[in-house]
């Protein structure tokens, strides 16, 4: 039969392309997303990671953040496959505690990475330390409007770690060092560019003195840019970003944008990597690693410690 | 044709394809059939972790809600229409149930009868805007869509709700009603899934109710000829739909102990796909549930299979694709016969 | 006489741009046939669904048993004893015959929510069997042949046991013996009691079955008389308003030229078995046979809707491949459908579109955009010169009468330049005035030069209108005629000579 013999080549091409060597260490990474540059990102570093210590990773993540289901069963057929360690970045961390709880049984080490699992299973996680992140974008805003005026915000969402760290980290960094800066508003653009655009139109025509505005991830950045645009308010307010991608990095580059934290994607993708294989080794390390930030602007954009962490 | 015997002869054994009619048909079933065993015979060859027990159950859980949700919208193809709000009218049922149980602390079961009710009144509204206002299908349900989504974030205020006070709920769908196999503990979810696909079945081919969900999708006007009223089928079609996609709102609530708002965008084109692929027609008279089901299966073991033979993931969507379009024409192929 | 069941007075019909039916009255009695007759577009049709709770009448009333009734759906129609086979054919094509037939009253049980499935194909299979017609009530409606699906719709009418049967044209796609067996169906119930009213184009078959003839032109009302008290002329000249010949043998135009058309060995499945015939310029070759002969498989393998195979085709001498309808027509070939709803027209369209559609490249300019003007001009043209009725070219087809859509597919094909046409039953459903116009144009054009293939059920036609004729039977060629001195009994007997009886003899 024609569909048998289809189905068979088929299968063998994939078998083939994914030829494993046998003794290797074996560690799927899941990811709360794939398509995303900054996930790319973390994958490279991931990858970096497993030609230096010679493992084996796979990595994956749902399509959109919101198929929290879809991630889960990424877990589960990540755990059929009987890997060493698993790295794990939950995007609803209840949801997945049963399946950590057959990884611990089964004695495989878990790494979060990330925005982490809300759980003791882990046995670290490796991330952005996004309070100081955020609260360090807060200072340079404060450097760049002057110590005084309004300043908005948009966030992606407020119930993922990073949300609410970035949200609390910049905010209250505002609100303890620099009472001359009002918040005047504060939304959440669900990390959507189009969103998040339509929001900062909105924030711009009714506070009309804003002089500076703060979008919390790149999706957020690029609505805060977008928005700042197309109300023709280029130069006077004053933009700060988060993360990178080809649209920031463009728009620090022209000065568009202000300057913007990045966080140190590959570092991420390639920590997670590492710690797996300390953990696999019976090392002892920490509860948290950090994997670092940077502040970018047009002077060091292109400096190749930076250049090296933005991704495209 | 009594006075011309000969005529009446000719005439009969002319009559087109005739006498195969329940041949194909039966053929047909049993190769949309075959050709998920052969994935299945396939994937076990190609990896020792595919047929475990621990993975087959991961796999039969992954269907759970996409088949039922694939099952409602099969009674709506059917008919010869589209529903793409299944996704978010399952979150939005989701939401409801969480909702009354987590939020106003009332038992599970009202939580449950809750997501029930709010699945048919949304499906209820569909059928109405479909068949009395006379809005496409296509329109009113991407309207639906819409409003559900909006809806269920509006109430849980945008972020998950979590069934922290309510243990027993996740055993609706994680718990087992069969805990004799130690290694092989069906959950609740692939139960309730297969028990459905029965019911379904049987609402399909041995009620009114079904009868009247072909006859409209085959030629509306003939059955309102008939003396039919087409518009009331067709919103008890759409009810009913919305009715069992509050059921895949339980499951995956319970499955994630928790109402995910922002979920459900997207569910909808894989449950039309695996009816498509279990041999409903989308232009509708044509379709069954076995069918349906298979389909839904085929989908989750190629995900499941191809991520067991550790394929990077963008490999996994174009081939996920070529298979989907392969299993049609396949289909289609076979009907050509 | 008895006193009548269903009593019309002044009933009155308007759609948008058409008048349908005004002041028409009506009346049948029980144990009569009564013929409703008249042209394409008479308005037979509308009246016909107003009895049936269909459409709902503008003004005038309805008495039923002498008592005036409002008939506002289909269920209010069958309530009352009034059963309808429709002109176009409504059967669910996915569901069974059986289903079919007893669709809305399906045998039930357990509270009337289970379909009991034995019942109902044991109801159906005693109803085909009353009837003599073999036939599994489980086959599926759309794996029928139209004649088939036919009989289902007229097995469906019976099963409601009505006191007013309406049959609206029901022979047009039935055979001489399938018609033969019809009239005995009616003629038992007419002895029953039941008031059938009967609609046809089939002039042959008035005198034949009805008791008494009523006469509509152009929605109004021309007269009723008995059948013992008028003749053909009589009723034709009231329906058109002008004498018709309806027997006059074409009488061709000077020789057939050379031959355009040559068919060698063509095979495709079961209904077509090595046929080969050729077709001359400015000829008209009859296609004769049973309903389910193989003619229109033939046609549609020439013409490439089907795939075939094996065969030759050669186009004044020289082979062509074929393998689309596309081939066909760049070649010149072009086919008129039988079943013009489902093959031959895009009814949710207008007339305009659809007379165009099939040479629109003829209708663009050199950036592919349409030029309005010119579409307008052809396709009224051809409106006028076949006389198809509809208030504007931008009527929806699917709004024009039966017949006046059977003209637009004529309309359709005439437009592209073809050297060889397929009629493929070109006057089914067309009324006499109508029918004398397309022999006329079939007639002009093969002395045009085209090269004319008409397949036809209707011997008379056959007869009258071929050069040459054709007969095949269970997808062979089993001979061939000369039109001038063919008889109907010489086609009849090629028509039955089955297979088996040749090898035996
Ligand atoms: N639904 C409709 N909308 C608009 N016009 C209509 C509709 N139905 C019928 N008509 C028009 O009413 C007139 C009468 O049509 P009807 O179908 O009754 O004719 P008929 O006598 O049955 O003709 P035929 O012999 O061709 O079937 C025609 O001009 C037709 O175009
Ligand atoms: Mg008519």
């Amino acid at each position: 039969m024609k569909k048998r013999t289809v189905v068979l080549a088929l299968a063998f091409m994939l078998i083939a392309a994914s030829s494993l060597a046998a003794q290797q260490y074996y560690i799927p990474l899941i990811s709360k997303g794939f398509q995303h540059q900054f996930w790319q990102a973390v994958k490279q570093g991931a990858m970096q990671a497993a030609k230096d210590f010679n493992v084996n990773i796979t990595f994956e993540g749902p399509e959109t953040e919101a198929m929290v289901d879809k991630q889960i069963d990424m877990l589960a057929a990540a755990l059929a496959k009987k890997p060493n360690a698993i790295g794990f970045a939950a995007l609803d961390s209840k949801a997945a505690i049963p399946y950590l709880q057959q990884a611990k049984t089964a004695g495989i080490p878990v790494i979060a990475f990330d925005s982490g699992v809300d759980s003791d299973i882990p046995l670290t996680t490796c991330a952005t330390d996004n309070v100081a992140a955020a609260a360090y974008a807060a200072d340079k805003m404060a450097e760049l409007i002057g110590g005084a005026g309004e300043v908005a915000v948009i966030v992606h969402d407020q119930t993922s770690r990073t949300g609410i760290d970035r949200r609390d980290g910049f905010v209250n960094r505002i609100k303890s060092k620099y009472p001359k800066i009002t918040i005047v508003s504060l939304q959440y653009g669900g990390g959507d560019q189009l969103k998040s655009t339509d929001l900062a139109k909105a924030i711009i025509q009714s506070h009309p003195n804003l002089k500076g505005f703060f979008g919390a991830n790149e999706g957020s950045a690029i609505g805060v840019l977008n928005g700042v645009k197309e109300m023709g308010k280029v130069g006077k307010i004053v933009v700060v970003g988060y993360d990178s991608g080809a649209q920031q990095i463009a728009a620090v580059r022209s000065g568009e944008m202000a300057g913007a934290i990045t966080q140190n994607p590959v570092g991420i993708g390639y920590k997670t990597v590492e710690y797996a294989i300390k953990a696999l080794k019976g090392e002892k390390f920490p509860k948290f690693i950090d994997t670092g930030f940077y502040w970018y602007d047009k002077t060091n954009i292109d400096d190749p410690k930076i250049s090296a962490v933005l991704y495209q | 044709m009594a006075n011309k015997p000969d005529d009446a002869a000719a005439a009969t054994s002319l009559s087109r394809k005739t006498p195969e009619t329940r041949g194909i048909s039966a053929r047909q079933k049993l190769l949309a059939f075959s050709s998920l065993v052969l994935l299945i015979v396939v994937f076990s060859i190609l990896s020792p972790n595919f047929f475990q027990p621990y993975n087959l159950i991961a796999i039969m859980l992954a269907t759970a809600v996409n088949g039922v949700l694939a099952i409602g919208v099969t009674f709506v193809i059917i008919t010869g229409g589209i529903d793409l709000s299944v996704g978010t009218m399952m979150t939005f049922t989701a939401v409801m149930a969480a909702q009354t149980v987590a939020v106003w602390n009332l038992p599970v079961f009202v939580g449950v009868l809750m997501a029930l009710v709010a699945g048919t009144i949304c499906g209820l509204a569909s059928g109405i805007m479909v068949a009395k206002l006379k809005i496409p299908p296509f329109i009113a349900t991407l309207g639906m869509s819409m409003l559900t989504k909006g809806l269920s974030l509006i109430i849980a205020r945008s972020k998950p709700i979590y069934f922290t006070n309510a243990p027993s709920f996740s055993k609706i769908s994680m718990g087992t009603m069969f805990p004799f196999i130690k290694d092989f503990q069906i959950p609740n979810a692939v139960i309730i899934l297969f028990v459905l696909a029965i019911l379904a079945s049987f609402a399909l081919n041995k009620t009114i109710f079904g009868r009247y969900t072909f006859a409209i999708g085959s030629n509306e006007e003939a059955a309102r000829l008939s003396g039919i009223n087409t518009d009331r089928w067709k919103i008890a079609v759409y009810a009913v739909n919305g009715l069992i996609c509050g059921i895949a709102g339980i499951l995956i609530a319970s499955r994630l102990n928790s109402a995910q708002p922002a979920l459900g965008q997207g569910y909808e084109l894989d449950a039309i796909a695996a009816a498509v692929i279990g041999g409903t027609s989308l232009s509708g008279g044509e379709g069954t549930i076995l069918g349906t089901i298979i389909g839904a299966f085929i989908m989750s073991t190629l995900t499941n299979g191809l991520r067991i033979l550790s394929v990077p993931q963008e490999w996994q969507i174009v081939t996920t694709g070529i298979i989907i379009i392969f299993a049609v024409y396949m289909d289609i192929l076979r009907k050509k016969r | 006489m008895a006193e009548p069941i269903i009593v019309v007075r002044n009933l009155s019909k308007a759609f948008p741009g058409v008048q349908a039916l005004q002041n028409v009255q009506f009346d049948l009695c029980p144990g009569e046939v009564h013929t409703l007759v008249g042209e394409n577009g008479a308005g037979k049709s509308t009246l016909m669904k107003i009895l049936s709770g269909v459409y709902q009448r503008d003004s005038g009333e309805i008495l039923i048993d002498g008592k005036p009734v409002e008939i506002h759906n289909p269920r209010a129609a069958q309530k009352l004893g009034i059963s309808i086979i429709h002109q176009e054919l409504n059967l669910m094509n996915h569901l069974t015959a059986a289903q079919n037939i007893y669709i809305g009253r399906e045998p039930r049980y357990a509270g009337g929510f289970l379909l009991d499935e034995r019942t109902l194909n044991a109801k159906a299979k005693e109803l085909f069997d009353m009837l003599h017609m073999d036939f599994d009530p489980r086959t599926k409606v759309g794996e029928l042949t139209i004649a088939k699906q036919q009989m289902v719709e007229i097995v469906k009418a019976l099963s409601f046991n009505a006191r007013v049967l309406i049959m609206d044209e029901p022979t047009s796609p039935l055979n001489e013996a399938e018609v033969e067996e019809l009239f005995d169906i009616i003629r038992h119930l007419r002895s029953q009691g039941v008031g059938i009213i009967y609609i046809s184009h089939r002039m042959d078959e008035l005198f034949r079955i009805s008791d008494r003839i009523t006469v509509l032109r152009d929605g109004q009302y021309m007269g009723t008389s008995r059948v013992s008290e008028t003749n053909l002329d009589q009723i034709i000249s009231l329906m058109v308003g002008r004498k018709i010949d309806e027997t006059a043998r074409r009488i061709p135009k000077g020789k057939p030229g050379e031959v355009v058309l040559d068919v060698r060995n063509l095979n495709r499945g079961r209904l077509v078995k090595n046929v080969g015939f050729t077709v001359r310029k400015g000829e008209i070759l009859g296609f004769a046979g049973l309903m389910g002969a193989g003619r229109t498989e033939v046609a549609r393998a020439v013409f490439g809707a089907d795939p075939i195979d094996s065969g030759e085709v050669y186009i004044k001498g020289k082979k062509i491949t074929i393998r689309h309808p596309r081939d066909a027509a760049k070649h010149g070939i072009g086919y008129l459908s039988e079943d013009r709803k489902r093959y031959g027209l895009a009814v949710g369209m207008p007339v305009l579109d659809n007379i165009c559609m099939t040479d629109l490249p003829a209708f663009m300019n050199a950036f592919g955009v349409l030029k309005p003007k010119k579409m307008q001009k052809t396709s009224a043209e051809q409106v006028k010169a076949l006389s198809i009725k509809t208030p504007s070219l931008l009527q929806k087809v699917k709004f024009l009468s039966g017949g006046n859509q059977q003209k637009v597919v004529v309309a359709k094909w005439l437009v592209k330049n073809c050297d060889v046409l397929f009629f493929d039953e070109p006057t089914r459903g067309i009324d006499v005035g109508a029918k004398q116009e397309i022999y006329q144009l079939l007639n002009e054009l093969a002395s045009l030069g085209k090269a004319v293939v008409m397949i036809s059920s209707e011997l008379p036609e056959i007869l009258r209108m071929s050069d040459r004729v054709v007969v095949m039977c269970e997808g062979r060629i089993t001979g061939e005629l000369d039109g001038a001195t063919a008889t109907e009994e010489a086609v009849m007997k090629l028509a039955t000579q089955r297979e088996t009886m040749v090898k035996t003899a």
